[in-house]
């Protein structure tokens, strides 16, 4: 059985769990989903939608904020409970700082931002990217279970996520937990306009090259952007022309990132810009120049002027 | 912030094959000579020993026999000894052998050689000794005492760092530390910086022949490993270059299929349209070369500058306080495309004349000059006096160049007129008006067109990746262009910009200002230390100066 | 106050990388390597506390013996002493067994915080410094922009997604992954570099009971399945045609 470690914050669920589940479901070993938190009803019945065998509750007081340790004491317990063989989770930020803990503390192996898991039975074969993303390498766990990974975000689809047939159970599980043990002691999160822009987060980028001819011409790329929910971004002589800020810049004097979609306009695809975005899922690249290096890795190439084709597309994708 | 300060006894300005033979040749004179131990320091820009070394290389190892006589049981990285030697004359589509190699071809107990992994290997008995070896710190300034031509060195400064790019001073400022020195020996190679500005400064190259350069452009390849035999060494002459013009190519070949492959072209060519980058993506595809690296992989790629001028071309060594050593020197043998080994015994000769003058207590410019006479009484100038005026020879074109050059080997390098006429290369080139009578070429289009298809051929940004260059970012541009409106301008109009062309790093582009004309745009960033724009630019009004500490190329294995 | 750093010696980003022949590595022979560079601004931090708070600056590393190039560096910047946890095998290891080895070095110092980079840039991990955490039983917090210590008491601000941000109090010992460009790295100055030759640098043996619990089965580089698909047409039937293939198709949209 997979355990999916649902996340969610002040009751809404945050829809990495559902690409999860999705990852979970590949594996066509059943799945169970726990949600954690203070007053996460709805969250969980929610969540009874999807093709799991049960959801699970487990509430506590001490739970209502996000501690390490407190999921971790939460977690250990309803593993030790639940007997898992494997414990996904999404890979986030939160993920990021409780799960190694959960892991090491049942002396278990973790395989974080995982891409891609291959078989049914053990051994599990799960694919995650080394040397940021330049190289992919396979990876097994050794020793007994549960065994947890992560999942990049985008790496499954959350629409590919299976619906069950009908709701599935929603049960509440009872742990104890020592609130006196939670060492940390968070106060109110809060929002502040970011110093420098984290492109390697984005899920979507569409990038401009020097075919953008000038500044004037951004303008249109961030329409694009708009329209498909992306971050922009550039090649590096845009940021040496200070068009863009050097934070937006993208290769191997800049960025490098892995984003679900890539879109490149007017970029020729110098060795220096690609190896910063070679890892991209999706490629797609339009340049008037058919010799263009970029179309080398692209996975869709557009030969055309940008200032037409791109309209054309901005119009589509808001039909 | 307060400036930093060392004092040492000797410094040394460039870990090369000099600078470590020098550094390593002191440890060993303190050893034998016992006596209060020097402080001896070694300054290298590069962030990490070797990482801006790059030549052939073929190595005499007559230095490295006197230098570390067990240099086999330390491990010396010398790939393998050279087996064949060939000398071939190309035409586009054709090769002809020479039947005899000329002997000064003929490498017989020489090494194939990675310059790179030479030179760390001799950082790494020169830190064995316990000497610092202070990489990632240019060398910015020389200190003087007193002034004019009688002046003494006494050190160096370092350059800043923490400079942003519109010279603002960052949060992590540090000013260039004085290194104060009994003795400076700068061994920071072609067309050094330092070395340039002290021969300005104290008129060392007066009576001298102006010095001569040629560019040689490399890469390393992976080709399958038994296509040609590790330790055989080839030079070609002729295509793709023209009868006027000076250069050659070279294959050599290493262990485990790896090939060394480049083409040295002079820089004192005439055609203001000269490229040496297409030059070379043209000599690859010769029916010969290409079927060389048919298959392989290019791993790295690099260029750099040779002196070539030779013994005429030297200038005075010595000063008081200082002493210049290698290729800052000119010390290489242009008829053997040897100088490894001439930069590792004068860097050898002038640790010992500077440990004598210290221990001494006498570093003027009267007590240095033993340097110059060691130099002259010793294998040096034996091997530099007979070939002095080969280099300019073959500013007579090819066949005066060969010529003159067989006949010297006979007559000692005699000739007519002693020293042979000579000018900087940088003057011998010719406006479009001079060159191209018929016509004027488009600056912006390449004379002589070379299909780039990333296989075989590389277009010099695909290059230049593969240089593994690497600078900070937010810094001022180390090129220092004195007026950027001749380039717009004068040098547009005559030369057609060259500096697109003569850089082998695309550095300098000629872009559009928006205006209709254009403006310099420089990638300071890709700059591989070559130092070429300093030699070539026709107006002279490049100056090339260190980036920030650290930055450049990475030249692993080259 | 006594912090620990971790750092990792890895090949530089210009390197070149290429498979080895098991397929489970690349190939480092002969590579080029520098400092890890979050681990950078976490020895720039802990570097900011000692200059704040007094105290001592240790630098770890559990690595192959080349690793020393990147503690003499740390040595250079500012740390006072160092502990190199020496061994081959933990080059290409897991995060189990680094933080293992790791926590041999650190346990019997008494530190009063360790802290580490973000992740590596080769393994890119994420985990070394919390499971790190764990084996020292100590509390930890991770993505930390800011710490701020007063008296026995750590304040810290934590980095969460979307530009939000969360200060968090921990008791002291802790350990601390820091997010990367939170600070200025200042430069090693010469004194510093010499300085660094006369610092302690104590060597111990990876412990035995540094197991890996996960194991790489094939590296490679990731190759495109399909090829490239050119869309043809004018400007509005070519951008139909996309849209449709990335929603259907690529799903990327």
């Amino acid at each position: 059985m997979i355990l999916v470690i649902a996340e969610q914050r002040e009751g809404r669920l945050n829809r990495a769990t559902l690409e999860t589940i999705a990852a979970a479901q590949s594996t066509g070993i059943p799945v169970k989903t726990v949600v954690l938190g203070s007053d996460v009803a709805g969250v969980a019945s929610g969540l009874a939608s999807a093709d799991v065998a049960e959801v699970v509750v487990v509430e506590d007081a001490a739970l209502a904020e996000y501690t390490a340790d407190g999921y971790v004491q939460a977690l250990e317990a309803l593993i030790g409970a639940e007997q898992p063989d494997l414990v996904f989770l999404p890979h986030t930020y939160q993920t990021r700082d409780f799960a190694p803990a959960l892991a090491a503390r049942l002396k278990r192996p973790l395989i974080t931002d995982c891409v891609a898991v291959r078989g049914s039975a053990q051994p599990i074969t799960y694919v995650r990217p080394i040397f940021q993303g330049k190289l992919q390498a396979e990876v097994v766990a050794e020793g007994p279970g549960p065994h947890f990974a992560t999942f990049q975000i985008g790496a499954f689809r959350a629409d590919a996520m299976k619906a069950g047939s009908a709701a599935a159970p929603v049960r509440s599980a009872k742990v104890s937990i020592d609130a006196s043990k939670i060492r940390q002691k968070p106060e109110a999160p809060f929002k502040e306009a970011k110093q420098a822009v984290d492109l390697s987060q984005a899920e979507r980028i569409v990038a401009v090259g020097r075919g953008i001819k000038g500044q004037e011409h951004l303008q249109l790329a961030q329409q694009l952007a708009q329209a498909m929910g992306a971050e922009l971004a550039a090649s590096r002589p845009i940021c040496d022309a200070g068009w863009l800020p050097m934070d937006r810049q993208i290769g191997s004097s800049g960025q490098t990132v892995a984003p679900r979609l890539y879109v490149a306009l007017g970029i020729s695809g110098a060795i220096q810009h690609l190896v910063g975005m070679k890892g991209s899922r999706t490629i797609v690249a339009i340049n008037k120049d058919s010799e263009a290096p970029i179309f080398e890795i692209a996975d869709y190439g557009i030969v055309g002027d940008l200032f037409e084709v791109v309209p054309a597309i901005i119009a589509e994708l808001n039909r | 912030m307060d400036r930093e300060s060392l004092e040492v006894d000797v410094l040394i300005v460039g870990g090369g094959p000099a600078g470590m033979a020098a550094a390593l040749r002191l440890a060993q004179l303190q050893k034998e000579k016992g006596g209060e131990p020097l402080a001896i320091a070694v300054l290298e820009k590069a962030r990490e020993a070797g990482a801006h070394m790059l030549s052939g290389a073929v190595l005499d190892p007559s230095a490295l026999r006197d230098l570390v006589p067990d240099f086999k049981e330390k491990g010396a990285p010398l790939a393998t000894e050279v087996h064949r030697d060939a000398v071939y004359f190309l035409t586009r589509g054709r090769k002809f052998k020479f039947p005899i190699t000329p002997p000064p071809f003929a490498n017989h107990g020489n090494y194939v050689i990675s310059l790179n992994r030479f030179v760390k290997w001799l950082g790494g008995l020169v830190e064995a000794e316990g000497i610092d070896i202070f990489t990632g710190f240019s060398a910015t300034d020389i200190l003087f005492e007193q002034q004019g031509k009688d002046a003494a060195v006494i050190g160096i400064r370092t350059g800043d760092r923490g400079i942003g790019r519109h010279g603002e001073k960052k949060s992590t400022f540090e000013p260039g530390v004085d290194i104060r020195a009994k003795v400076t020996i700068l061994c920071d190679g072609v067309r050094g910086n330092v070395t340039k500005s002290l021969v300005r400064q104290l008129g060392l190259d007066d009576g001298r022949l102006p010095q001569t350069y040629a560019i040689g452009i490399k890469e390393l390849w992976e080709v399958p490993k038994d296509r040609v035999a590790p330790g055989s060494v080839t030079h070609t002459l002729g295509y793709p270059l023209k009868m006027e013009e000076f250069g050659g190519g070279f294959i050599y070949a290493m262990p485990e299929g790896l090939l060394s492959i480049g083409f040295v072209s002079g820089l004192d060519y005439r055609d203001p349209m000269f490229d040496p980058h297409v030059v070379f993506q043209h000599f690859k595809r010769h029916p010969f070369v290409a079927s060389l690296l048919e298959g392989g992989q290019m791993v790295r790629y690099g260029a750099k500058a040779l002196p070539e001028g030779g013994w005429h071309t030297i200038p005075r060594l010595y000063s008081t306080g200082v002493l210049i050593a290698g290729d800052a020197g000119a010390f290489v043998n242009s008829i053997r495309l040897k100088g490894i080994h001439l930069a590792m015994r004068t860097g050898m000769l002038a640790a010992e004349t500077a440990f004598d003058a210290i221990r001494a207590g006498d570093v003027s410019a009267a007590a240095l000059k033993a340097y110059e006479d060691r130099i002259n009484a010793g294998p040096v100038r034996r091997e530099l006096y007979p070939v002095r005026n080969v280099h300019q020879s073959f500013g007579h074109g090819m066949l005066a160049g060969v010529g003159y050059s067989g006949l010297s080997l006979v007559t000692g390098g005699w000739w007519l007129r002693d020293p042979m006429p000579a000018h900087g290369g940088w003057e011998r080139m010719e406006t479009f008006a001079e060159y191209y009578s018929e016509g004027r070429p488009d600056p912006d289009a390449p004379a002589n067109p070379v299909k780039i298809d990333r296989q075989l051929t590389f277009d010099r940004l695909t290059n230049v990746h593969y240089s593994g260059t690497r600078h900070a970012e937010d810094q001022p541009s180390h090129l220092v262009v004195h007026d950027t409106d001749i380039c717009r301008t004068r040098c547009r109009e005559e030369y057609g910009n060259p500096c697109t062309r003569f850089c082998p790093a695309n550095v300098y582009e000629m872009v559009d200002a928006g205006d209709g004309t254009r403006k310099l745009q420089i990638n300071a960033s890709n700059c591989v230390h070559c130092k070429t724009c300093d030699i070539m630019d026709p107006y002279q009004i490049i100056d090339w100066m260190p980036p920030e500490g650290g930055g450049g190329p990475q030249y692993e294995g080259m | 106050m006594k912090v620990a750093v971790c750092v990792k010696q890895v090949v530089t980003r210009e390197w070149q990388l290429r498979v080895n022949d098991a397929k489970t590595w690349i190939r480092d022979q002969d590579a080029s390597f520098e400092l890890n560079e979050p681990d950078a601004y976490a020895l720039e931090e802990a570097l900011r506390l000692k200059e704040k708070h007094g105290g001592e600056v240790i630098v770890c590393s559990a690595g192959p013996a080349r690793a020393a190039q990147v503690i003499r560096e740390a040595l250079a910047r500012g740390a006072d002493r160092a502990v190199h946890v020496e061994s081959d095998a933990l080059v290409s290891a897991d995060a189990n067994a680094v933080a293992d080895a790791l926590a041999a070095a650190i346990r019997d110092e008494q530190v009063d915080l360790v802290l580490t980079g973000l992740q590596s840039d080769d393994q890119g991990f994420g985990q070394v410094g919390v499971v790190l955490a764990e084996k020292l039983g100590m509390p930890h917090a991770t993505i930390i922009m800011d710490v701020q210590i007063d008296a026995q008491s750590l304040r810290v601000k934590r980095e969460l997604e979307g530009g939000w941000f969360q200060w968090l109090a921990l008791p002291l010992p802790a350990v601390l992954t820091i997010q990367s460009g939170i600070n200025q790295l200042r430069y090693a100055t010469l004194k510093g570099i010499m300085g660094a030759k006369k610092k302690e640098i104590k060597k111990i043996a990876a412990p035995a009971s540094a197991t890996g619990l996960q194991k790489i089965t094939s590296v490679y580089v990731p190759t495109k399945g399909k090829r490239t698909e050119m869309i043809a047409g004018g400007p509005a039937d070519a951008a139909k045609e996309l849209v449709k293939r990335l929603r259907e198709e690529a799903r990327a949209l």
